[in-house]
């Protein structure tokens, strides 16, 4: 396939809760654990034979059936979800694993226990800061968690299984690595609207099927000329974001996306995971409780600034865009105190607010314009 | 005017002289016993807040997720909590001054839906209105804003924080792990604070926060007497003491005041309405604090009580087991994850919450429930769907409406009062007429 037949085939995997890889893996007889968040490691479902999907909302026409369950204080992503599954359009998974993510996330657990009533329902409880004094507790739920997915699909998650898929995820790590280091160049070879089309996919189709593509794809991108019209380059970080058409509403402005620190995005992957002796969930307790912190953790705000400002770096960025999903406190706090240490960094920051599934609207190319111009671009 | 012999703040002198102009009207009238109790108790906070301001000794910020006698258990630290000035400011000030530092928050670039509490707080620190801390405890509770606030609050003063994190249930092994997680931060403590944590004091503190629990306790079964033997806007304060005054003399002597009263008025045999109550409701979530004679108008305008709110339950669970450091720690973190009013409730599975309310509904023969959701509480708007089938399903007709807790601009009062009379009169009066 040509570079912009792969993009295609991305963006129909990304554009309704169902794919054709999925349905095949499905077809097949094969399993799907349906998770929310980065700290819920997908590497333990792949090791139980599961195909991991992270959920969102991508397909919801609106949020009736979230409403008729959860304030409009809630955030439309939450809502967009839980209309999904409220319908039955996800009754594909054979279950769910959630976590006190955040007050809105933790509601819709109570949702899918009690509502959607899948076969399998599980819910882990994260830590909020990512300290070696309380990582003993995350890796105990996690054992738990495998515990409860042995014991209920009548499996065996043996240490040969986890050492598999953590090579399998470190393979998708690696292939996402390298297109994050095209991005570097000046004249990346992808957008960001892109960029974000792909690793939004990485969570929703078989990995080998992914990284698969991912190598054809990068195949093209690698002496491809890149794209050099752009007015500045820019950092796109904040809350959660699988809404690619947001990010094109953005760079129509001339602010190219060079690296999305979001969930979906960089955030989801992080480094490898080491090769190392020793317990694998262990290991893969580690990556995920140390990785780049989300707005959830406490106490780890210096390195959520250091990584920032690290990528701005590299990727030779003019400033960071902060988006996050109207309604959301912790992300709300990070963008009072990103907004104040970047001005003391000296990186031009503008936060924008938004809704699920809404692309970019005027406001918001308007603002972007104006930050554009502000930074002298 | 000044407190102390001093100059303060604006702020903080219009809720000294809130404390005691409430006192000069009401300090003598036998009918205010837990009132006056209370009032005397947010002024004696206020003269030891600034004492220790003036003596140089330490203060520890804490949040209203977590119960104060840890760091009581210091030689000579005071505790507050970042929510202190929000609370006295609607109880006992002025309201202007609250909204002022929401707003001042807001401009600070703030997002409107955190919570107006921990705006307030934010406003209050860059006001300059607190003490600086020493250092700062907080517990992951009881909500993602107060989370918001944290970071806030850490960014602001830079002074070091510690998070003790409250896992999602309230089991024996979660009790376990917070405990431990309490006994790593005393040297945290003791190094920030340059002040050494007494066993035998924290044994002390833990007996005196025993003894309010037991004049609580008794507090709580008073109010099931019908008719309700004290006002409603009494029942919500329970939250302010826990937070503020656990393990502290003053929140002895505010609890005994409210057993006091509601014994001797059950004695009496007087009720809070005058003319008799018609209406009796369990007010869940929050209550509204800007305007306490809004509570009066429901009382005597409806003929509604409310004897008992989500603020206002005292769990039994409270009591701490003083025999070994351990057991104390133990029972520390079984107050912290299944007693402080809204984390019991709002940080695990929704069952909590609503069982709650089921139960005060039936304890307090309620004839429906008032779910006033605060708008920034959403692990509870989250819940609104299935607490509706509950309420429903027991029978229980439940009105729901959104407002603020701390800022009256969002939701005024007479809407509040339009929503509860209606509700009264098409719902809850044909209903009692029927049976």
């Amino acid at each position: 396939m040509g570079k912009n037949e792969l993009l295609k085939t991305f963006q129909e995997v990304i554009q309704k809760p169902r794919n054709a890889y999925l349905d095949d893996w499905i077809k097949s007889g094969n399993k799907v654990m349906g998770y929310y968040c980065s700290y819920i490691p997908e590497e333990l479902f792949t090791a139980a034979g599961f195909l991991p999907y992270r959920i969102r909302g991508a397909g919801s026409r609106d949020s009736s059936e979230g409403d008729a369950y959860m304030s409009a204080r809630l955030c439309t992503f939450v809502r967009q979800t839980m209309s999904l599954a409220l319908r039955g359009e996800m009754n594909f998974l054979d279950g769910v694993v959630l976590a006190q993510n955040c007050d809105h996330i933790r509601r819709a657990g109570d949702l899918f226990e009690k509502k959607v009533k899948l076969p399998f329902y599980s819910f882990i409880s994260i830590p909020r800061a990512p300290k070696e004094r309380l990582f003993d507790w995350y890796l105990a739920e996690l054992k738990r968690l495998k515990g409860e997915i042995e014991g209920h699909f009548g499996l065996a998650i043996t240490d040969q299984k986890l050492n598999e898929s953590i090579a399998l995820h470190n393979s998708t790590r690696e292939r996402i690595r390298k297109l994050y280091e095209l991005r570097k160049k000046d004249a990346p070879p992808i957008t960001g609207e892109e960029a974000l089309t792909v690793t939004t996919a990485a969570h929703l189709m078989p990995r080998q099927e992914f990284n698969a593509l991912m190598d054809e794809l990068l195949g093209h991108l690698r002496d491809a000329k890149g794209t050099g019209d752009y007015r500045a380059r820019v950092i796109i970080t904040g809350g959660e974001l699988d809404n690619p058409e947001f990010l094109a509403g953005i760079e129509q402005q001339g602010a190219l996306s060079v690296a999305e620190v979001v969930c979906f995005g960089q955030r989801s992957f992080g480094d490898p995971i080491p090769d190392a002796a020793g317990d694998p969930l262990e290991r893969i307790a580690r990556h995920r409780f140390f990785q780049v912190p989300c707005a959830r953790m406490v106490e780890c705000f210096d390195d959520q600034v250091a990584t920032l400002k690290n990528t701005v770096r590299e990727f030779k960025a003019d400033g960071i865009i902060f988006q996050r999903m109207k309604f959301c406190d912790p992300w709300a706090g990070d963008a009072h105190n990103l907004h104040w240490r970047m001005r003391e960094e000296g990186i031009p920051f503008l936060a924008l607010d938004r809704e699920y599934q809404v692309p970019a609207s005027g406001q918001v190319k308007t603002r972007v314009q104006a930050f554009l111009e502000k930074i002298g671009k | 005017m000044a407190i102390l012999g001093r100059e303060r703040q604006v702020d903080w002198e219009v809720v000294y002289e809130g404390a005691n102009g409430l006192l000069d009207l009401y300090e003598k009238d036998p009918e205010s016993k837990g009132m006056n109790a209370i009032i005397k108790g947010f002024r004696q906070f206020t003269d030891n807040l600034f004492a220790a301001i003036d003596e140089g000794r330490p203060v520890v910020w804490h949040n209203c997720g977590c119960s104060p006698e840890l760091i009581r258990g210091l030689e000579d630290v005071q505790p507050m909590p970042i929510e202190v000035l929000t609370v006295l400011q609607d109880l006992l000030g002025d309201v202007k001054h609250t909204t002022d530092l929401i707003d001042g928050a807001e401009a600070h670039g703030v997002a409107p839906e955190v919570c107006s509490i921990d705006k307030a707080a934010i406003g209050a620190v860059l006001k300059d209105l607190y003490p600086q801390p020493a250092c700062m405890l907080y517990h992951n509770t009881p909500c993602d804003s107060q989370i918001a606030a944290i970071k806030a609050m850490t960014e602001l003063t830079g002074k070091p924080m510690r998070l003790m994190d409250i896992p999602y249930l309230s089991g024996d092994r979660e009790v376990k792990y917070l405990a431990k997680q309490l006994r790593e931060a005393i040297p945290f403590l003791e190094e920030h604070t340059g002040k050494r944590f007494d066993w035998e004091k924290f044994r002390e503190v833990c007996e005196e926060s025993n003894r309010t629990g037991e004049y609580l306790r008794d507090w709580n079964e008073l109010r099931r007497h019908k008719p309700c033997p004290q006002v409603s806007k009494m029942v919500a304060l329970n939250t302010a003491l826990l937070v503020a005054f656990s393990g502290d003399p003053e929140g002895t002597a505010i609890a005994k005041g409210f057993r006091d009263e509601a014994k001797e008025r059950i004695e009496r045999g007087e009720s809070s309405v005058e003319g008799g109550e018609l209406y009796r409701a369990v007010w869940y979530q929050d209550p509204v604090w800007w305007d306490l004679q809004f509570y009066d108008w429901m009382e005597s305008e409806l003929k509604l009580v409310i004897p008992m709110d989500l603020f206002g339950y005292y769990a039994s669970e409270a009591f701490i087991d003083t025999s070994t450091p351990e057991s104390m720690l133990e029972g520390l973190a079984r107050k912290d994850l299944r007693v402080l009013p809204m984390s019991r409730q709002f940080k695990g599975p929704i069952d909590s919450f609503i069982d709650d309310y089921l139960r005060l509904c039936k304890d307090y023969q309620a004839d429906f429930g008032i779910f006033a959701g605060h708008v920034a509480c959403k692990h509870g708007l989250g819940g609104i769907g299935l607490f509706r089938e509950a309420s429903r399903e027991a029978g229980i007709p439940l009105l729901y409406f959104e407002f603020d807790m701390f800022d009256p601009r969002v939701t005024p009062v007479e809407t509040i009062q339009d929503h509860i009379t209606h509700f009264v009169e098409d719902v809850v009066r044909p209903r009692k007429e029927a049976a």
